[in-house]
C-alpha cells in the first residue's frame, strides 16, 4: 500500500481556507483542545523520530559510548557497496512509474469511452492494489521460481527463451520486482484516472468529434491535457511509493537477494538497524531516504500549489 | 433536547466500551510478559520462551521438540514453555533485534562458535557453567565449540555431519561407479561432465537463503589450510583473504556454475526444497546433513544414496578432516528472568530417554557421550556416525564472525551463483566486507583477535 | 437497426479481459493451490484441483499460531483505525472551522508527513518502546499505527468537512451549542460517510502492514498475521499448498471488505477529483 492510498488527488485544497467568518472571538481555546491529541501523536510518531534519526546519523557507538562523529557515517555509507546498490535499485525502480501511468491511462481511456461493463473491469483491476503485499509476495515467490508456474507455462507455450530465472538471476531480479509493483499499482491508477476522466465536461470532446477528429486525436489533444494535473500528482505519488514503500515485496520475494541484487533503500535501513546492529549507518541511510522523499514531497507540494492557481 | 441526551449517552457508551476493550487488551497482552518477573527460586515453576531452530538440519526436529516440551510440561505442571520455531534466513537477525530490546526468548539458538560467541562478547548470554553442574556438561559432545574463558556458554543438541551424497541409480545411468563418490576434484569434474552428458543434473543445491556459499568454504575452501588458526588469522586481520589459499574456493564454485553443473534453479530455490528435489532423483550429487539423510532413510530411500567425504581438493592438513559440528547450540539469554528454569529444561533434554527418543524419531545423532551407538542399525546412518566420530572434525563456518558470514561468505557467493559476480570480484568483495566488519564492530574485532590467539 | 460489432470493440474488450485475468490470476493461483494436497500439487502445479481438499485450511486453523496471529492483527487494526479516526475528527474540525496559531504550519507538516517512509521512524520508536517495555506487546504497534494513519486521516476529513455548509454551524451557534456540541451533534453525523471510508482505508493499511509488526512483535504470541505469514512460509517452505492456504486466509477479510465497501473505496480515493 503506502502513500498512494493515503493521498487523494485534490485540486481545491492548497492550504486550509480561512476560517468561517464571524464565528468566535479571537483567542478561542477550543481548537487547541481539538488538535491536542493529534499534535501529541504526531509529535511522538513523527517529530521525535525524525529529529532523533537525523541526530543519530552524526553519532557512532563504540565500546558502549556514543560520540559525535560528524559525517563519518555518511562517508562509510557511500563507501558501502550494498548501500550504493540499494540506492541505485530504488532509483531504477522509478522506471515502474511511467509504465504504470501509461498502462493505467490507456485502460482508463478505454473504460471512460463508455465500454460496456466498465465498472466490472475497474472492480477487478483494483483488487491487486488492496491485497496484502505479504500474501502477494509469497504467491509470486513460488510463481517466479526457475521451475515455477510462470516458466512452466512459458515452456509449455514453446517460449523457452522467455523462461528466465526471474528471482534467482541478479540481473533480472529487480526487473521482476518492478513487474510485481506494476501489477499491484495498476488498479490504483485506473481508478484515479477513470474518476478524473469522468469528471471532465463532455462538450469539448463532442465538439472535437463533430470537427472530425478521430478518437485518438481527441484523446491526445483534448482529453489528456485536461487531466494533466491528475497525471502529475499520480506520477509523484507513485515515485514516492516506489522509492520508499517497497519493503514487504522485496522482503518476502527475495529478502534483498540474490546477493543484495534486489536490496532497496527501505530494506537497507531496516537491515542495518536491526540485523547488523549498525545504527549509525542505518540512520545515515534513513536521512538519505528522507532527503529523496523530501525532494519528491517538494515537487508534490509545488504541483498542488500550481493546481490551486488553475 | 431529548435527542441530545440519547446521543450523548450513546456516545459515552461508545467511548466507555472502546476504552474498556482497550484496557482489556492491554491487560491481556501484559499478562504473558509479567509472569517472568514472578519467577521464584523453584526451577520447575515458571514460563519460558524458547526460540528453536533445527528443521533445516534435521527434518522432524521441530515436531520432536514440541513433543518434548509437552512431556516436560506434563512432568512439571508448574512450567510452561512456548516454542517459537525460527527461519534460517532470519535466525541471526531476529535474535539481534530481540537482544536490542532485551526481551523475547529465554532460550535462544545460534550456530556454534562465532554466532554464539558474538552475543557472549556483547553480554547477551548467560554462561551455562554455574547453572548446570560440571558432571552434566562433561557428558556433552563438542562443548569446545562454545567454550570461552573456561566456561561453556551453549548446549549442543545433536551432532551433525555434512556428508557428500550421491545418487547411485543416476551414477549407474551415466556409467559411473556408484560404490564410491568422486575422490578428487578432477574426478568430480569428470563425473559432472558425464552426468551432464547423460542429461542428468550433476549437483542439486538450493541457495535462496544463501547458506551454500558458506558451506562451500567449509567443505572445499579449507582444504588448502593446515589449521583453523590460519583462517582465524584472516578474520583477525593478520592475513589477507585475497590470497588464493583462502579464496581459491570461489574460483572452483564459479567453475561449477559456469560449466552448468549446478541445478538451474540454485539461486531461486531454498535448501530444503533442493534436498527434496534431490531425494526425488532430480539431481545426482549434493551436500546434505545427517538429519536429511536420516529422513531419506526413513522414507525407505536409504539404498539409493551413497555417503562419504567431500572430494579431495587441497593438500592442507584440514583436507583430511571431516565436516561435522554440533551445528546449532542452545543458550540462555542474559536478560532471562528464568535462568534456573531454563537450565533445568536444557539439562532434561539430555536425559537418556530423550537421547534415545531423539535418535529414534529423527535419525540424527544426539551430542552426548551417553548415547549408545549400537542402536544405529541402518548401514548408511552407521557410516555417517563413523564419519562424525572421526578424531578430526571441523566446520569452518563456525569461525566466521556472523556479519562476515552473512554479508560476505553467504551473500557474495549468492551473487556469484546468480551470475552477477565473477570469482575475482567476489574475492575482493568479501575481503572488503571483512575490513568493513573490523571497522564497524571494533569491539567484536578486538575480542576476536584476542580469542584467536588464545 | 443494424447492430454493428466493431472489431475495435472486440479488441478492446479482449485487452481488458486479459488485464483482468492478469490481475486476478495470482490470487486465484493461491486459492487453487491451497485446495490441493502436496502430492497433487507436485503432479499438477498449474491445473485445477481434481479433488479439492480443505485439509490445508484445517491444518492452518488448527495450528496454534495462525489463528492467534489473525486475532492479533484484528485487534491491532481495529483499535488503531478507530483511535486514529477519532483523533482526526476533532482535528479536522479545528482546521476547517477554527482559528489558531500555527494552523497553516501544522496542516502543511501534516501533508508532508503523509509521505514519510515509516522505515525512517522505525529505529527511534523501537528504542522508545524498548525503554517502556512495550516490545512484543500489541500497544507498541497500535501506538505507531495510530500515528501513521493520522496524517492521511486528518487530510481526508479536512477535505470532506469543507463541503459542510457554514450556515449549519451558524445556526448551531445561535442555538447556543459549544464547538464540541456542534462537532458531536451536527458535523460528525454529516461526516459519517467519510469516516466510514476512512475506517476502511485505515483498516486495510493496518491489516496489510508488515515492517513495523515484524520488528515490534517477535513472539509468536503477539505476532500479527502478515509477519506471521512470512515466518510461516519459512517453516513450511516445502509445503506450498499449506503456505498458500495461510496466505489466502489473510486475503479473505480484505476481499470481504472490498466486496462490501468497494463503492466507498472508489469514492474515497477519488474524492475531490474534478468539481
Amino acid at each position: 500500500m503506502g502513500p498512494a492510498v493515503h493521498t487523494t488527488v485534490d485540486r481545491t485544497i492548497v492550504a486550509p481556507s480561512p476560517p468561517v467568518k464571524g464565528r468566535r472571538s479571537r483567542g478561542d481555546s477550543w481548537p487547541y483542545v481539538f488538535i491536542l491529541p493529534m499534535v501529541v501523536c504526531l509529535g511522538l510518531v513523527f517529530a521525535y523520530p525524525l529529529i532523533t534519526v537525523i541526530r543519530n546519523s552524526f553519532y557512532s557507538t563504540s565500546m558502549g559510548e556514543t560520540t559525535f562523529s560528524g559525517l563519518e557515517n555518511y562517508r562509510s555509507l557511500f563507501q558501502d557497496p550494498v548501500f550504493m546498490t540499494s540506492l541505485f535499485n530504488s532509483l531504477k525502480l522509478l522506471a515502474v512509474v511511467p509504465v504504470v501511468t501509461v498502462v493505467a491511462m490507456t485502460i482508463a481511456l478505454m473504460l471512460y469511452e463508455g465500454t460496456k461493463g466498465w465498472r466490472a473491469y475497474r472492480l477487478m483491476v483494483f483488487v491487486p492494489y488492496i491485497i496484502p503485499a505479504t500474501a502477494i509476495g509469497i504467491s509470486f515467490s513460488y510463481l517466479l521460481q526457475q521451475n515455477g508456474i510462470l516458466n512452466i507455462t512459458l515452456r509449455g507455450l514453446s517460449l523457452d527463451f522467455l523462461a528466465l530465472d526471474w528471482i534467482g538471476n541478479s540481473n533480472i531480479v529487480l526487473f521482476s520486482i518492478g513487474g510485481v509493483l506494476v501489477w499491484t499499482q495498476l488498479g490504483f491508477g485506473v481508478v484515479v484516472f477513470t474518476a478524473s476522466l469522468l469528471s471532465l465536461p463532455r462538450e469539448l470532446s463532442e465538439a472535437a468529434a463533430i470537427d472530425g477528429a478521430t478518437r485518438w486525436q481527441t484523446n491526445r489533444l483534448v482529453v489528456l491535457p485536461q487531466v494533466r494535473g491528475t497525471v502529475e500528482f499520480f506520477l509523484v505519488l507513485q515515485a514516492i511509493q516506489v522509492i520508499a514503500w517497497t519493503f514487504p515485496y522485496v522482503y518476502v520475494l527475495t529478502h534483498g537477494g540474490p546477493g543484495n541484487a534486489s536490496s532497496v533503500m527501505d530494506l537497507y535501513v531496516w537491515r542495518y538497524a536491526f540485523q547488523y546492529s549498525s545504527p549509525g549507518l542505518s540512520s545515515a541511510a534513513a536521512v538519505v531516504l528522507l532527503l529523496i522523499s523530501g525532494v519528491l514531497i517538494a515537487i508534490y507540494t509545488r504541483l498542488r500549489a500550481k493546481q490551486g492557481e488553475r | 433536547m431529548q435527542v441530545n441526551h440519547i446521543w450523548r449517552s450513546k456516545r459515552r457508551l461508545a467511548f466507555a466500551s472502546a476504552a474498556a476493550v482497550f484496557v482489556l487488551i492491554l491487560g491481556a497482552c501484559s499478562g504473558s510478559s509479567d509472569q517472568g518477573s514472578q519467577a521464584s527460586g523453584d526451577p520447575y515453576t515458571g514460563s519460558l520462551t524458547y526460540w528453536f531452530w533445527g528443521e533445516s538440519d534435521v527434518p522432524g526436529s521441530t515436531a520432536w521438540m514440541q513433543a518434548a516440551v509437552s512431556r516436560y510440561e506434563g512432568l512439571h505442571p508448574g512450567i510452561h514453555i512456548e516454542l517459537v520455531p525460527q527461519a534460517t534466513q532470519t535466525l541471526q537477525g531476529a535474535f539481534q533485534t530481540a537482544a536490542q530490546a532485551k526481551t523475547g526468548p529465554d532460550i535462544a539458538m545460534q550456530w556454534a562458535t562465532l554466532p554464539v560467541l558474538t552475543p557472549v562478547w556483547r553480554g547477551q548470554v548467560a554462561p551455562l557453567t554455574g547453572l548446570i553442574p560440571e558432571s552434566e556438561l562433561s557428558q556433552w559432545l563438542n562443548t569446545q565449540e562454545n567454550t570461552y574463558q573456561d566456561k561453556v556458554w551453549a548446549m549442543p543438541l545433536y551432532l551433525l555431519g555434512v556428508p557428500f551424497v550421491w545418487n547411485k541409480e543416476l551414477f549407474e545411468k551415466a556409467g559411473l561407479d556408484s560404490t564410491h563418490g568422486p575422490q578428487t576434484w578432477d574426478e568430480f569434474l569428470a563425473d559432472c561432465a558425464k552426468l551432464k552428458a547423460a542429461g542428468i543434473t550433476p549437483i542439486t543445491v538450493g541457495d535462496k537463503e544463501g547458506a551454500f556459499g558458506s558451506w562451500f568454504q567449509s567443505v572445499v575452501g579449507t582444504q588448502t589450510l593446515d589449521s583453523i588458526e590460519e583462517l582465524q588469522a584472516v578474520y583477525a586481520g593478520k592475513a589477507d583473504f585475497s590470497d588464493p589459499k583462502y579464496s581459491g574456493y570461489l574460483t572452483r564454485l564459479a567453475e561449477l556454475k559456469d560449466k552448468g553443473y549446478l541445478s538451474s534453479d540454485v539461486a531461486s530455490v531454498e535448501a530444503t526444497q533442493a534436498w527434496q528435489n534431490f531425494a526425488q532423483g532430480k539431481g545426482a550429487m549434493t551436500w546434505a546433513t545427517d538429519g536429511n539423510v536420516a529422513a531419506w532413510v526413513k522414507q525407505g530411500l536409504g539404498s539409493k544414496f551413497g555417503v562419504g567425504k567431500t572430494p579431495l581438493v587441497g593438500t592442507g592438513k584440514l583436507a583430511q578432516y571431516y565436516d561435522a559440528t554440533q551445528s546449532i547450540s542452545a543458550f540462555i539469554t542474559s536478560w532471562s528472568a528464568e535462568k534456573a528454569q531454563a537450565a533445568a529444561f536444557l539439562t532434561w533434554l539430555h536425559t537418556p530417554e530423550n537421547l534415545t527418543s531423539w535418535y529414534t524419531t529423527t535419525g540424527a545423532f544426539p551430542a552426548d557421550k551417553r548415547f549408545d551407538p549400537s542402536v544405529v542399525k541402518d548401514p548408511v546412518m552407521a557410516q555417517l556416525y563413523k564419519l562424525d566420530t572421526l578424531p578430526n572434525q571441523l566446520w569452518a563456518e563456525n569461525y566466521a564472525p556472523p556479519q562476515v558470514d552473512d554479508q560476505g561468505l553467504r551473500t557474495v557467493a549468492q551473487a556469484l551463483l546468480a551470475g552477477s559476480t565473477s570469482a575475482s570480484d567476489a574475492t575482493s568483495q568479501i575481503a572488503g566486507i571483512i575490513k568493513a566488519w573490523q571497522t564497524q564492530q571494533p569491539d567484536d574485532f578486538k575480542t576476536y583477535a584476542k580469542w584467536a590467539e588464545g | 437497426m443494424i447492430r454493428r460489432i466493431k472489431i475495435g470493440s472486440v479488441v478492446k474488450h479482449a485487452f481488458l479481459v486479459l488485464v483482468c485475468v492478469a490481475s486476478l490470476y495470482p490470487i486465484w493461483f493461491i486459492l487453487q493451490t491451497s485446495l490441493k494436497t502436496n502430492a497433487a500439487y507436485e503432479l499438477s502445479p498449474l491445473g485445477l484441483p481434481i479433488h479439492s481438499t480443505a485439509s490445508n485450511y484445517l491444518q492452518v486453523i488448527r495450528s496454534m499460531a495462525v489463528p492467534r496471529w489473525a486475532w492479533n492483527s484484528l485487534i491491532v487494526t481495529l483499535i488503531s483505525a478507530t483511535l486514529s479516526t477519532a483523533i482526526a475528527l476533532p482535528a479536522g474540525y479545528a482546521f476547517v472551522f477554527g482559528r489558531f496559531r500555527g494552523r497553516s504550519t501544522l496542516f502543511n507538516s501534516n501533508v508532508a508527513f503523509m509521505v514519510i517512509p515509516p522505515v525512517v521512524l522505525l529505529a527511534p520508536i523501537f528504542t522508545v518502546m524498548v525503554n517502556v517495555h512495550l516490545i512484543n506487546r500489541l500497544p507498541s504497534v497500535i501506538i505507531f499505527y495510530v500515528g501513521l494513519f493520522l496524517p492521511f486521516s486528518v487530510f481526508f476529513i479536512t477535505n470532506f468537512m469543507r463541503t459542510i455548509p457554514v450556515e449549519l454551524l451558524e445556526a448551531a451557534r445561535m442555538d447556543g451549542l459549544s464547538p464540541f456540541g456542534t462537532l458531536r451533534l451536527i458535523v460528525a453525523p454529516l461526516t459519517s460517510p467519510a469516516l466510514f471510508t476512512l475506517m476502511l482505508v485505515n483498516i486495510i493499511y493496518g491489516w496489510n502492514e508488515l515492517l513495523i509488526a515484524l520488528v515490534f512483535l517477535q513472539d509468536d504470541k503477539s505476532r500479527t498475521l502478515m509477519a506471521g505469514l512470512s515466518v510461516f512460509q519459512g517453516r513450511y517452505v516445502t509445503q506450498q499448498p499449506l503456505v498458500m492456504a495461510g496466505s489466502f486466509l489473510s486475503i479473505v477479510p480484505i476481499l470481504l471488505l472490498y466486496a462490501f465497501g468497494q463503492r466507498f473505496f472508489v469514492k474515497g480515493l477519488t474524492a475531490g477529483i474534478g468539481k
